[in-house]
């Protein structure tokens, strides 16, 4: 069962300034790929904490900004938003590879 | 297949050193802003812009690069340097957009200069396919080729190109700005909803010149163009086109993003206001320096001069038996090859659109493929179409066998054109920074429900046409079935349009049909109104045909029953 659901869980993420590629700040202020390292915030104080850490740590980073999760009963956050998901997790079709002539 | 890696003249424009230089010189200033950049000198802010206009954008994964293709003209050099690319700075492929440029998806901040300077090596840039300038001007993909042509539009392309790249007055515009030049009395262009159309036609007593049509668009406040200008003199042009965009500089609106075009001026003011604002500009600077030297228009049509197409013949008896023998091949002669202004040849769309695949997308194999079959069989040409295809402009009647197996090697040899798997799209939400809903999956899911291609042919021509937001990158406006993606409440649902066109004298903003649809029953929705189209159609009626004659009511009533 998600929880939280009003957005008032958030982590902090932003994109990579050299290849754009998405980040996310994990607990100990490091910019990590991987969302299930990113540090959360529990509320909208926290939030504001969260952002401000990542907007201290944002040389290298473009814009930080905090995203809307939730959290199941296992403690697994996920974004709540479409485009969130999106970015945290990758395109939802299979791209085309390089050598292919023939979509797959 | 022949050898395919000769050298070949080309029959468009090519660069001399001016241009060379203003490339270079460009390729070299990013590379210092770029390393600027990363070393922290330059803020985001300030360097947003600077990257903007040399076509990097950041998208929800990465940057993507927006490569100017100059009026979706190509050489095989060309489409093989963008496959090459592709696949040393990108992830081995790209997307054609409808705007006939290239998007590579996954470029890195750090590669971008030498992702220019690699473009530069044959004569392209990224310039002018961002920013509120005038953009990288469109042309009928037919041109140069097109049976019914009056007028190659790419010389005037390449005149409008000189005259507004990096033009200083124009730079800085209340919004972009977007031209469009056909030379056919049968628009594939879409002239009617570009801020400026441009469509050459000849007069009664022999002379061609443009009618200008302007203040057409898509987008949030979709528009069709009113014509300014029933017939302009050619070499008066660029004086008409500077008057045009004086007059949206000085009136267009900066306070309001959404309000910015110039469509918005051309309705508040009105098409007759507008037209003497222009005039009245146009006649104070017509006999000035824009003012067009014929040596100049012949220097420059010189250059987009025809191939020399050998006489081949018009009629093969190999051609005509396997139209016979393969209902495939045949489905394809009727949908993918058009006549082509000289007897025996035919203009060949090679289709981006496989069952099932990401409109618009091509491998770096299948670029490469492309440029190979282009240089065997088409003079080394190639065309990008706003509708997303690849065109091989002057193939013999007696090499399409050939050409036909080497597209089918690559899988684009879909006989689909124009039917309904012939989907144009937008990147949408897998890719967009300004997206609201996808659009990628939304059209694999109506391309394997319509696959069967003796469907589609029995189907006839419908145009399907799918955008992620507002900003109408997928056209969705002039679909004859239009798709609209938006998001309520997080949740993406697709509002459904009917009647759009782009035709000539038929242009026509699509209506929509009812309250929006979710994803999962969009194709149940098209489905539907494809059922309705077909128990109610009359001899020869395309989809669009019938939907005008019977109207939406029979389409509404059985989508919503459907869904």
């Amino acid at each position: 069962m998600a929880k939280n659901l009003s957005g008032d869980l958030s982590v902090a993420s932003a994109n990579r300034l050299v290849d754009g590629v998405v980040v996310f700040l994990d607990d100990a202020g490091q910019w990590t790929t991987r969302f299930e390292l990113a540090a959360v915030a529990r509320d909208k104080r926290g939030g504001e904490i969260l952002l401000e850490r990542a907007r201290a740590e944002a040389f290298g980073v473009i814009d930080p900004f905090l995203v809307a999760v939730s959290e199941d009963d296992d403690g697994r956050i996920e974004p709540i938003s479409l485009r969130e998901k999106i970015r945290a997790s990758g395109l939802t079709f299979d791209a085309i590879a390089a050598e292919a002539v023939r979509y797959a | 297949m022949p050898d395919t890696h000769f050298y070949r003249p080309t029959h468009f424009y090519q660069y001399d050193d001016y241009d060379r230089t203003l490339v270079s010189e460009r390729v070299e200033q990013f590379r210092d802003q770029v390393r600027r950049r990363i070393a922290g000198e330059l803020t985001e802010e300030q360097f947003k812009p600077l990257r903007l206009t040399n076509g990097l954008y950041l998208q929800l994964h990465a940057y993507m690069l927006r490569i100017a293709i100059p009026y979706g003209t190509l050489s095989s050099r060309q489409l093989r340097k963008l496959a090459d690319i592709s696949r040393k700075y990108d992830r081995g492929y790209g997307h054609f957009t409808t705007r006939q440029n290239l998007q590579l998806n996954w470029i890195k901040l750090e590669d971008a200069p030498d992702a220019l300077a690699a473009l530069a090596e044959v004569d392209m840039h990224a310039m002018q396919t961002s920013g509120n300038c005038i953009r990288n001007v469109t042309a009928d993909h037919y041109a140069g080729a097109a049976i019914d042509e009056i007028e190659d539009p790419r010389i005037w392309c390449e005149i409008v190109r000189q005259w507004s790249t990096l033009h200083p007055e124009f730079s800085f515009l209340p919004r972009k700005f977007k031209i469009a030049i056909t030379g056919s009395p049968n628009d594939r262009a879409a002239v009617r909803v570009h801020d400026i159309g441009l469509r050459l036609w000849a007069n009664e007593a022999g002379d061609v010149g443009f009618e200008v049509i302007v203040g057409g668009g898509l987008g949030r406040t979709p528009m069709i163009g009113k014509t300014l200008r029933e017939f302009l003199p050619r070499d008066e042009l660029l004086a008409y086109l500077e008057a045009t965009l004086r007059v949206y500089n000085r009136y267009g609106r900066r306070d309001n993003l959404y309000k910015a075009r110039i469509k918005i001026l051309v309705h508040e003011i009105g098409a007759e206001k507008m037209r003497e604002e222009v005039e009245a500009e146009y006649a104070a600077i017509k006999d000035g320096a824009l003012k067009l030297p014929a040596e100049t228009i012949e220097a420059i049509a010189r250059q987009f001069a025809p191939p020399p197409l050998p006489h081949r013949p018009a009629v093969v008896a190999e051609v005509e038996g396997l139209k016979l023998d393969d209902r495939e091949f045949a489905l394809w002669l009727k949908s993918n090859v058009a006549p082509h202004r000289m007897a025996g040849y035919r203009i060949v769309t090679a289709s981006l659109k496989p069952a099932g695949a990401p409109p618009g997308d091509a491998s770096a194999v299948q670029m490469e493929g492309v440029a190979d079959i282009a240089d065997a069989y088409s003079q080394g040409e190639i065309r990008v179409s706003h509708e997303q295809n690849l065109i091989l402009p002057h193939v013999a009647v007696e090499d399409l066998p050939a050409v036909w197996r080497a597209l089918g090697r690559l899988g684009f040899a879909e006989a689909n054109v124009g039917k309904i798997t012939d989907i144009i799209a937008c990147p949408g939400l897998d890719y967009c920074a300004l997206a609201n809903a996808r659009s990628i999956p939304v059209a694999q899911r109506i391309s394997n429900h319509f696959a069967e291609l003796a469907r589609q042919h029995d189907i006839g021509d419908l145009k399907i046409k799918i955008s992620g937001c507002i900003n109408a990158c997928g056209h969705h406006h002039v679909g004859h079935i239009g798709i609209l993606g938006v998001d309520k409440n997080g949740v993406e649902l697709y509002q459904l349009s009917l009647g759009g066109d782009v035709d000539f004298g038929k242009t026509a903003i699509g209506a929509i049909l009812g309250p929006a649809v979710t994803a999962d029953k969009v194709v149940e929705a098209v489905d539907a109104m494809v059922a309705t189209y077909l128990d109610n159609r009359g001899d020869g009626e395309r989809f669009v045909d019938t939907y005008r004659r019977i109207g939406a009511q029979p389409f509404k009533e059985r989508v919503y029953a459907a869904v």
